[in-house]
């Protein structure tokens, strides 16, 4: 079910009334409700892959019972590859086996043996790389003895598949969302409508941004060798701008969606486009991806201690295996590999850390340095995001040739509507504003009541007038 | 909650209000018109309405016989256009209709034209038989294959297509499918534009059932066809009909009608496929005009 659907308007009120008016007798009452809101709204896509989220319940609630109660080290790391493999074996399986099997195809052919391969006709599983994470974390924290394991199979369960977040993230951490089942959930009048703010705000990112730019990055992408240079980089712009749109959208709705539901979400996208260097981006990004790869594979590879060359090794491991994450094609491994390859001058000069802070605080604009570095900063992740987007490297190389090679000025162009451009522009001034928050419209409430109402109007309007051919959210695919 | 309740209501209600408001005032979605069976069985619109198309760009009209577009001066040397939505036109502004076109390209003719979208070929044929009455020097029925398929109630029963029953040697007339709920949903633009913007994403996910069976190809059919056509040669005038087939017409199924003996044209645009919308499969004005011509050149051999 998408969350910018008919379906979905119909799915949330009822859940919400049954959840806060028949299912509030008790919390596991509630958690029943969640899990079985949840496989409805997962089934809803496909029921059959249920199964898979049903089997990773079990074998993980099932783990972490019994970890509980092992001392022998050897059979707690036993129990920890035995998740790893299940968990793993089954993202490895739907998401990246054909990758490898044509690849092996590949390798062999370019060195001239020929192989038969076996290609399968898979069915990815949508969200299978979020939950997947999701309940590994569990595993890992309660095999760290960073967590206790629990005994309520439905309050697992219910942190395993919570429907707001369970297809595109953000990915939880069982020691932030796991507890907030065992707690009684109150319902408060700020927090519900402080959640409603922020699905208005994520759903006009998706319908108004995302998807009028996607018509326009899809054009261009899809005829890139017609167009000329300026047409390219704003073909790229718009794949930015779909992009942050589209993902950070989709986690402001499910991030609002749980408020209502009396949880509390991390926040998953913290203005990355005002970063003032490809690490600051990075601590903005995506930041449930990129915090759960730092503590489950970088730190424990030795993270940033050890000398150049671990350093650089571990960089680039974590950078390769999160573009890997997002998809079974070379085009997401060079787009990690040249993440990776932006942040080592950052990291190695141990100026990594520098701009912690938040950008011309205090101050209506930035100053020249830090307008400088902002442009910078975006203008790398645009050439990176290219490679995201392209279909394969050599198009994205091909795009990036483009670009720079500048015979092709008598090249075509596309037409666009002006509209777009001041949308966007309303969207940036708007972010920028609100860029102290956890969300760009969040301290709306110091504002009078009819200014606010006009607000959330205007954006309503701003939806229906420009509302773009619907697409279904990018990280779906994920 | 209450206060989060009372909230939610009286922002929804003003909403709604603003929304009612803009999709108006935007023309967010077409004008619908209201539609009537009439005495034959023949669905058709309730003359004399008019409305605006998406945008408020043109305007359409329902003439004093319930059929979308004008009437002409004279019923003399008549030519009457028989179809669905692609007659229907309402798309394109007045003077992009096929009528319009044809009178320009061949003058000695006058031209009337009776569509609605989701007309089937039996139901065309009904309509021309009321049109007789005009003493027409010849009908045009516009359709393709579907509306020969959706014309037989043993392919796939549709209640809301006039159909013929071949085992019973029957016509069933199309039935107005949930009028009033329509009704309401055409009256309420707000609640028309979010069907219209949200209901997609429904077949997104689902893809949309097909009248067709895996593996089954138009020819099977074709005995369903051969005993539609033997009652339409019992029961109607063929000898003034002649069938207009889109470009996009099977082929199998052109050669069929032609081996029955039935007057076909076949619009071709294998030169010039530029006839269609976007997104939309109807004719623009050009590819109405494109089409008149093809038509024109048959008409002038009479």
């Amino acid at each position: 079910m998408l969350f910018n659907s008919l379906e979905f308007f119909i799915f949330l009120p009822i859940v919400f009334v049954i959840y806060w008016f028949v299912a509030n007798k008790g919390i596991k009452l509630q958690n029943v409700f969640i899990v079985l809101a949840s496989y409805v709204f997962y089934g809803w896509w496909d029921w059959r892959f249920l199964s898979l989220i049903a089997f990773s319940t079990v074998v993980d609630y099932s783990i972490g019972l019994i970890l509980k109660n092992e001392k022998k080290d050897k059979t707690r790391k036993l129990l920890l590859w035995l998740s790893l493999l299940v968990n793993l074996g089954f993202l490895g399986f739907f998401k990246y086996y054909n990758f490898f099997a044509d690849s092996f195809v590949e390798a062999f052919s370019f060195f001239g043996h020929q192989i038969n391969g076996r290609s399968l006709n898979i069915i990815l599983p949508v969200g299978i790389s979020f939950y997947t994470f999701q309940t590994l974390s569990y595993t890992i924290d309660v095999y760290k003895r960073k967590l206790q394991p629990t005994s309520d199979f439905m309050a697992f369960a219910a942190f395993v598949c919570f429907f707001p977040q369970l297809v595109a993230g953000p990915i939880e951490r069982a020691t932030n969302l796991l507890p907030q089942f065992f707690k009684k959930r109150k319902f408060t009048h700020e927090k519900a409508i402080d959640g409603l703010r922020q699905v208005a705000w994520g759903l006009f990112k998706k319908i108004v941004i995302a998807d009028n730019c996607a018509k326009y990055a899809n054009l261009i992408f899809d005829g890139y060798q017609e167009y000329n240079t300026g047409t390219l980089i704003l073909g790229a712009f718009f794949f930015a701008f779909q992009i942050y749109g589209d993902f950070s959208g989709y986690s402001d709705i499910a991030i609002g969606i749980s408020r209502l539901f009396g949880f509390d979400l991390k926040q998953n996208f913290a203005f990355p486009y005002f970063s003032r260097d490809i690490a600051e981006f990075w601590r903005r990004w995506h930041i449930s991806l990129s915090t759960w790869f730092r503590d489950y594979l970088y730190i424990p590879l030795g993270g940033s201690r050890g000398g150049t060359a671990m350093k650089v090794r571990n960089t680039f491991i974590i950078f390769v295996v999160s573009g890997f994450w997002h998809g079974a094609n070379w085009t997401f491994i060079v787009w990690g590999a040249l993440n990776a390859l932006y942040f080592l001058p950052l990291l190695l000069t141990n100026k990594n850390r520098v701009n912690t802070n938040l950008v011309a605080e205090g101050k209506w604009l930035p100053s020249l340095k830090e307008s400088f570095q902002i442009i910078l900063t975006f203008v790398l992740t645009l050439i990176a995001w290219i490679f995201f987007r392209a279909k394969s490297v050599s198009m994205g190389f091909d795009y990036v040739i483009g670009i720079f090679s500048f015979k092709s000025l008598q090249k075509l162009t596309i037409d666009y509507e002006a509209s777009i451009l001041y949308l966007l522009l309303f969207f940036i001034l708007i972010e920028w504003i609100g860029r102290q928050s956890k969300y760009a419209i969040e301290r709306i409430t110091i504002l009078p009541r009819y200014f606010r109402w006009s607000f959330y109007f205007g954006l309503v309007i701003l939806m229906f007038v420009f509302t773009g051919e619907q697409q279904q959210f990018i990280y779906f695919q994920f | 909650m209450k206060k989060f309740i009372k909230e939610i209501v009286f922002f929804l209600i003003i909403g709604l209000v603003i929304g009612e408001i803009i999709a108006r005032f935007f023309f967010l979605t077409p004008t619908i018109p209201e539609s009537q069976i009439d005495r034959f069985g023949i669905q058709k619109y309730i003359p004399n309405q008019a409305g605006y198309w998406k945008g408020g760009l043109h305007k359409w009209q329902i003439n004093e016989k319930g059929w979308p577009g004008k009437l002409p001066e004279s019923f003399d040397n008549l030519v009457t256009i028989i179809g669905d939505s692609f007659i229907e036109n309402f798309e394109n502004p007045e003077e992009c209709h096929q009528m319009d076109y044809l009178k320009k390209a061949l003058a000695k003719y006058n031209y009337t034209e009776a569509s609605r979208s989701g007309v089937s070929f039996i139901e065309a044929l009904e309509i021309s038989k009321q049109l007789d009455s005009l003493n027409p020097k010849v009908q045009l029925i516009y359709i393709n294959e579907t509306d020969f398929s959706e014309s037989v109630l043993q392919i796939k029963r549709l209640p809301n297509i006039t159909q013929m029953d071949l085992d019973n040697n029957l016509i069933t007339y199309g039935k107005m499918k949930a009028p009033g709920l329509k009704k309401v949903l055409y009256s309420w633009k707000l609640a028309f534009y979010l069907y219209r913007r949200f209901q997609p994403s429904l077949a997104q996910i689902k893809p949309a059932k097909s009248n067709v069976k895996p593996n089954q190809s138009i020819s099977d059919n074709f005995n369903h066809f051969e005993k539609l056509i033997g009652y339409a040669r019992k029961n109607y005038n063929l000898e003034k009909i002649v069938i207009v087939l889109r470009p996009d017409t099977n082929k199998e199924f052109r050669e069929f009608l032609k081996l029955h003996v039935l007057n076909v044209i076949q619009l071709d645009n294998s030169e010039d496929d530029n006839w269609s919308f976007e997104h939309d499969y109807h004719w623009t004005c050009y590819g109405h005009e494109r089409a008149s011509l093809q038509v024109v050149e048959y008409l002038k051999k009479l």
